[in-house]
């Protein structure tokens, strides 16, 4: 079978569609409700769902998430737990997933474990951000046809190492908008539009672009070159204003799939 | 360049950084090549070294306690640096390399307060912005510390997030950093993080060391048989060890703080379970949970309350050069009082852990054996915490 995210990724441009990507932190409000908010997203028409498996010390991640992944933690969450709920997921849906999480989380686990059982659970993707390029290869060397795929992130800062980063790449290149870290809004980095022409130019794979997006307004000037856009700080804070209403989650994924592709 | 980068001891050490800091990091080790292979960097650094910070400082023979335990000690006077204690080397060395790379402005983590202290220090000799990142409740426990960084004309930012400790203003400041690195240098005060900052860390401190060789060869004409440092992070351990490392005649070893006991888990030794894990930036030995989350460390030294420890300690114990062992907080209090007493020296809570274990190792050597003990702080800072202690008060968690 075909890689979820890639799947879905060939379907949206075959379409001429863009894809927009949401993140959301496991276990809150808790780990039942996760799994209902996937599903939820799932027939709202997401594309791809960024699971966040929280880390105790999360340096990639703005004051959002880290509290979110605080809290997850509080209430019990694991690493065991978030593979139970994927398993729950996928008895009735296919949503392409990514495990978005940091590297202590899989080394602890042990890297031949934990990709198995992505695997046999049905993760599709990993987003690793304090795992750069060259301290991949430990988790690569595991990597199959079969497992889930290692997304690649490059920075506005990444310059000359954007063919590297670009060249073996799968499933979409993931550009961050700004320097730092998620959630700090709207204020890109001031080269970004140049910068992502760059990266797509060196691309063959779909380019997303994501840290400090709220709406599809934050990235009409981007919209021509970028593939879609990744929502996370802000979607979390929309979940709890809206006390995890699945209308109200469901109202915000079309919005900004009809916006973005307006 | 390529194959220097990204440089691990064994399997520990490298760059678990954001993609965002990869080239700065880059940049970073391409200046610090360049500097330390350049004589006039080095001049500046001695300079320094000499008429602002008072090196060098004695290799003490501390006779009443050699005739009180055995061997010939010797302690390693760090704790007459200016501001008291060993970090000042490493700040100035990475405070210089800023300067040449151009930067404006610094920013540091602290968890006691004496790295946030040394960073202040430094940014006012060389007129740089300093920004020190503490833990809300760091702050508590050491404010005194805090208005001296305030004095010296540092901004002290308080971090809220996880614990509100070390290794959360540790997150916070690399945090900034990521977002700041095009006019920012991040001064770490310990021997860890992402490389090239252990091994940068080490060549600032390796002046302990390269002084008490010279010291000890001329006072005892042969190198020591036991050198001894604490580890919390391990910057003051790898500056004392360093130069003794390819010396195998002379032992060496390195003192983590095992607070209330490691079978409690109350504990500071990252070393004690040998569990490996990826930490601000670097892997090496963590103190960390059942799901893989990273376990607050506890000890009475705010200096060792650290989770983790540099990567090349970590390759230093599996390669079995360096020997770890741990003292717990009650025995620490007993060397501290102990050296007061003896050589009326009152040395830092950090600094006793080594002391304590001294004072064990000693009973198993000979007279004429040679001892050199790392007194990487002064004490004054600990008053407090000591008397609090005596009275029965355990204000560490």
């Amino acid at each position: 079978m075909m890689n979820r995210i890639e799947h879905r990724m060939q379907e949206l441009q075959q379409n001429k569609e863009k894809a927009l990507i949401t993140y959301m932190t496991a276990g809150l409000p808790d780990m039942e409700k996760t799994v209902e908010i996937i599903k939820e997203q799932a027939n709202a028409g997401i594309d791809v769902i960024e699971l966040g498996v929280p880390f105790s010390d999360p340096i990639a991640d703005g004051p959002v998430i880290q509290d979110a992944s605080y809290r997850s933690i509080q209430n019990g969450t694991s690493l065991v737990k978030v593979f139970a709920a994927v398993e729950q997921v996928r008895k009735d849906c296919e949503v392409p997933l990514i495990f978005m999480m940091y590297y202590n989380t899989i080394l602890h686990y042990g890297v031949e474990a934990f990709v198995k059982k992505c695997r046999e659970v049905g993760v599709d993707g990993l987003i690793v951000p304090d795992l750069p390029y060259e301290e991949q290869y430990e988790l690569k060397a595991y990597l199959t046809e079969e497992s889930p795929i290692l997304i690649q992130l490059v920075s506005p800062v990444s310059k000359g190492r954007i063919p590297k980063l670009v060249k073996d790449a799968k499933g979409f290149i993931y550009c961050v908008s700004s320097m730092g870290v998620t959630g700090q809004g709207a204020d890109f980095h001031a080269n970004v539009n140049q910068y992502l022409k760059e990266v797509k130019a060196a691309a063959d794979i779909p380019v997303m672009m994501g840290f400090g997006i709220r709406t599809a307004k934050d990235v009409e000037q981007q919209k021509e070159t970028i593939d879609g856009a990744i929502v996370g700080s802000a979607f979390i804070k929309l979940m709890e204003e809206n006390q995890y209403d699945a209308r109200a989650i469901a109202d915000y994924i079309r919005k900004f799939k009809a916006e973005l592709n307006a | 360049m390529e194959n220097q980068q990204n440089k691990k001891y064994g399997e520990f050490g490298g760059q678990y950084v954001s993609e965002s800091l990869m080239n700065t990091l880059a940049e970073l080790e391409q200046a610090y090549r360049e500097a330390i292979a350049d004589d006039s960097f080095w001049e500046e650094y001695n300079y320094y070294m000499k008429e602002y910070v008072g090196r060098e400082n004695p290799l003490y023979l501390a006779k009443n306690l050699s005739a009180k335990y055995g061997p010939k000690i010797y302690l390693k006077r760090e704790d007459l640096n200016h501001t008291g204690a060993h970090k000042i080397n490493n700040v100035i060395g990475q405070i210089l390399l800023a300067k040449r790379m151009g930067k404006k402005k610094v920013i540091a983590e602290t968890g006691a307060g004496q790295h946030g202290v040394a960073t202040a220090t430094g940014a006012a000799l060389f007129g740089m912005e300093c920004t020190v990142y503490m833990g809300a409740e760091d702050i508590e426990r050491q404010k005194l510390n805090v208005f001296r960084m305030e004095m010296l004309g540092a901004k002290v930012v308080s971090v809220t997030s996880g614990s509100s400790t070390l290794k959360d203003a540790t997150n916070e400041a690399i945090r900034i950093w990521a977002k700041q690195a095009e006019d920012t240098f991040y001064v770490i005060g310990s021997a860890v993080g992402p490389h090239p900052y252990p091994e940068m860390v080490k060549e600032f401190q390796r002046i302990i060391s390269k002084e008490a060789k010279a010291q000890c060869l001329e006072k005892e004409g042969r190198l020591p048989d036991t050198v001894i440092a604490c580890c919390g992070g391990g910057s003051n351990s790898i500056g004392m060890f360093a130069e003794f490392i390819d010396e195998p005649q002379v032992e060496l070893i390195g003192v983590e703080a095992a607070g209330l006991g490691i079978e409690t888990g109350k504990h500071a030794s990252a070393m004690a379970l040998g569990n490996p894990g990826v930490l601000h930036g670097m892997r090496s030995y963590l103190l960390q949970d059942d799901n893989g989350n990273v376990q607050i460390a506890h000890s009475i030294s705010a200096g060792l309350d650290y989770p983790g420890i540099g990567p090349e300690h970590a390759y230093l114990r599996d390669t079995g050069r360096v020997e770890y062992v741990s003292i717990t907080d009650s025995e620490c209090i007993d060397a501290l009082l102990e050296l007061c007493r003896v050589e009326g020296i009152i040395p830092a809570i950090e600094s006793a852990h080594a002391l304590a274990y001294a004072f064990k190792k000693a009973k198993t050597m000979k007279p004429d054996d040679v001892m050199i003990v790392c007194l990487s702080g002064r004490g004054d800072k600990d008053v407090h915490t000591v008397a609090q202690y005596l009275e029965g008060k355990d204000m560490n968690k």
